[in-house]
């Protein structure tokens, strides 16, 4: 008998990171494992169907929702990047959750131009509205941090 | 103060500005944070508490710390030790919050202490970030801590509050996130709401009834 599936729509942060499906789904595969262990993720069957623009659509099986939303906001890091997952729909097709995701479009983030913060040097990535992501420069570390625009004009 | 974060750590200790936590948590659905190493204010329709960390004290230490803080609007946090020492805290008036009971030893806070949580009105804090960020059997010892603790709350009713120890806003989590990971440590869905609501309650407590004319 077909099996019947639901399909959660999860926004990744920062929405600007390369990050595969393949990555996303070892990732959500594990905090499922670690919380509910092998049988647990066994029921769920967890698949990332698609990771784009800040937008990841996650499928399980009915009924094990639940486990999933207990798993997301436990995975931290995707590969080597640091993320948070939001779960913010839930639908039992995939044309129902493409149709919220039309409703309310977002704009996407743009690579700005170089600040200095604190003593040293920064690229802004610029969100709609006040939001400001800076991404240190340098070989060594790629320390980010989270402002808003009144922040860097202080 | 409907909805709360009871802890969020932002910059310079975090990298997170305490204005882009107000707007994150505007998005998440919260209407205030207890902000540790912030100054009281508003931001982006926020409320921010300030939050006040006793820690690494004895009794004395902290009753000391407690004279010089007494005039401050701030919100009192002691992190919980062994029972004693527990017991010690909720007879010092102006203590609120009890943190870290994931942390704390085995039996620390049992059915006396919770008793005198109960009548005190201090609340004990959900750590959510000992969910989040541990693994292995550290994190087996805080869910087995807090399901002990849930227990205890249903028999003698002292206030939860819910925190994050958000250092960075990829670490803060919404309300829909907080009753997911709730479900964990066996908190219902009634009792996450009421934890997020029990800031604004330990903040403005239900003093005598005074006559208006």
């Amino acid at each position: 008998m077909r099996t019947k599936r639901r399909y959660i729509l999860v926004r990744v942060e920062p929405e600007y990171l390369p990050i595969s499906p393949r990555d996303l789904y070892y990732s959500l595969l594990e905090a499922i494992t670690t919380i509910f262990g092998d049988s647990g993720a066994a029921k769920v069957q967890p698949a990332v169907l698609s990771c784009t623009g800040g937008v990841a659509i996650v499928r399980c099986v009915r009924n094990t929702e639940a486990m999933v939303f207990s798993s997301l906001p436990t995975v931290t890091r995707v590969a080597e990047h640091r993320v948070a997952l939001r779960s913010c729909a839930t639908g039992g097709t995939l044309l129902s959750l493409r149709r919220r995701l039309g409703e309310s479009p977002r704009t996407p983030a743009e690579i700005g131009d170089d600040v200095e913060f604190d003593g040293n040097s920064y690229q802004t990535v610029r969100y709609h509205g006040e939001k400001v992501d800076l991404i240190e420069k340098g070989f060594k570390s790629q320390t980010l941090l989270f402002l808003t625009q009144q922040d860097l004009e202080e | 103060m409907h909805c709360t974060d009871a802890c969020v750590i932002p910059f310079p200790a975090g990298d997170t500005s305490i204005r882009r936590m107000a707007l994150g948590a505007r998005e998440m659905g919260f209407d205030s944070l207890v902000a540790f190493g912030a100054e009281p204010g508003v931001y982006h329709g926020i409320t921010i508490v300030k939050g006040v960390q006793l820690e690494g004290m004895e009794i004395r230490q902290i009753l000391g710390a407690m004279k010089r803080a007494k005039s401050d609007s701030s919100l009192i946090c002691a992190n919980a030790g062994d029972n004693s020492f527990n017991r010690a805290l909720m007879n010092i008036p102006g203590i609120r919050v009890l943190r870290n009971l994931h942390a704390s030893p085995k039996k620390s806070f049992d059915q006396v202490t919770a008793r005198m949580a109960s009548d005190k009105r201090v609340a004990v804090d959900i750590d959510l970030s000992s969910l989040i960020q541990l693994r292995g059997s550290a994190r087996q010892k805080a869910i087995q801590r807090y399901s002990d603790a849930v227990m205890l709350q249903d028999k003698f009713g002292f206030p939860f509050t819910l925190s994050t120890g958000a250092r960075s806003i990829l670490e803060m989590r919404s309300g829909r996130d907080m009753k997911a990971l709730c479900t964990l440590i066996d908190l219902p869905e009634s009792g996450v709401e009421d934890a997020l609501r029990a800031v604004g309650t330990l903040c403005n407590p239900e003093g005598p009834v005074k006559v208006v004319q």
